[in-house]
């Protein structure tokens, strides 16, 4: 009994360790997990390629932009930013290349500058307009209401004719009870 | 309850402002309305056919490829000349199906007072130089910056070929692959 006893005690003792052991697997986890946002924040030119085609139109079907357009053309286009980026460039600067050389259309946005900003403000001004209108009415509305509402009681306090009448009528029916 | 003694006073303002409101809204509509008829005067117009003045324009040329036309032409300096303008891009197989004869044609009318022009079409630089050197082109080549001058020729696609005479009328248009017999006999009878 008592070697078994001693045994028992000998495997606790070793399984005792175990926790220890697993230090350094748990610093590896950790640092892992660290290293894992940093990894992902690594910009790889084919992402930023991404990034820079969805801004971009596909020159060859309308209405498609670059990034998810799979013709020649545009996997042509999608090299070209790609080695651009290689080169140095900036998206910033790719997209000021495309837009020098195939104009204005290639943006996906039109740009929010001279006639083109007419279509970004026309929108928000007709809109704005429309709200303070709406207001407006929704005022005038209300106010009638209220006017309409406060009418017989405004009246209540002066004697119109046919309140007079009344009274007059009802003060007949009470004499002649 | 008595009435709001301010409501009455406040009527003609906000019947005011209702008036300049509704004058607002009919400007922003008018000003929408200008918008897309220009947008629509933009996209109207004919693609120049025989017969009609060919737009002018001005081209920059791809380096190696002036053809001693000098760093940026104008079609206008081209007159008394019979001028070509083929409008292509790398990426058009058509394009490639033409480009030997365009460069036999350009050979062969070389000393005749023809120009050929190449207008390289929504293309990118590097593909396009790439596409000149793959076949040989000799003539002179540019780039169709900011699709000015399809815009001005209403171009549908790639390969279009104009054929300019030497007064700068448009003698005929192409809107598919051409042949070196197409353009020997157009040019024959422009020249003769």
């Amino acid at each position: 009994m008592k070697g078994k006893r001693q045994k028992a005690e000998g495997k606790n003792q070793r399984r005792g360790r175990h926790p220890l052991c697993l230090l350094p697997f748990a610093f590896c986890l950790l640092f892992s997990l660290i290293a894992l946002p940093a990894r992902a924040q690594t910009v790889l030119p084919e992402d930023q390629m991404y990034q820079i085609a969805k801004q971009l139109n596909c020159p060859t079907c309308a209405g498609r932009n670059l990034a998810d357009c799979p013709t020649d053309t545009c996997t042509q286009w999608k090299q070209e930013i790609v080695s651009q980026l290689k080169d140095g460039k900036s998206g910033d600067e790719v997209l000021t290349y495309f837009r020098g050389r195939f104009g204005d259309q290639v943006l996906q946005e039109p740009p929010k500058e001279g006639f083109t900003l007419l279509m970004w403000v026309v929108p928000v001004l007709a809109a704005a307009v429309l709200v303070v209108v709406a207001l407006l009415a929704a005022r005038r509305a209300s106010s009638r209401n209220r006017k309409s509402a406060n009418l017989p009681t405004a009246s209540s306090n002066q004697a119109t004719p046919a309140n007079s009448y009344e009274t007059e009528l009802e003060q007949q029916v009470k004499d002649a009870s | 309850m008595t009435v709001t003694p301010d409501a009455k006073p406040d009527a003609p303002a906000r019947s005011r402002l209702l008036t300049v409101a509704g004058v607002a809204i009919l400007v922003v509509a008018l000003v929408a309305l200008a918008l897309v008829a220009l947008g629509l005067a933009g996209q109207r117009g004919a693609r120049p056919t025989a017969g009609m003045p060919a737009p002018d324009f001005d081209l920059p040329m791809y380096a190696n490829y002036e053809n001693g036309l000098g760093q940026q032409i104008k079609l206008s300096d081209l007159r008394g000349k019979v001028v070509i303008i083929n409008f292509w891009a790398s990426w058009c197989v058509p394009c490639k199906d033409e480009a030997p004869a365009l460069e036999a044609i350009a050979q062969k009318y070389a000393d005749r007072d023809v120009v050929m022009l190449g207008i390289n079409y929504l293309d990118v630089e590097r593909d396009a130089l790439a596409f000149l050197a793959t076949y040989g082109v000799s003539y002179g080549n540019g780039v169709d910056l900011q699709q000015r001058i399809s815009k001005a020729y209403r171009i549908t696609g790639v390969p279009e070929t104009f054929i300019i005479d030497q007064q700068g009328v448009v003698r005929e248009v192409f809107i598919q692959p051409i042949t070196e017999l197409q353009l020997s006999a157009t040019l024959d009878n422009l020249l003769n």
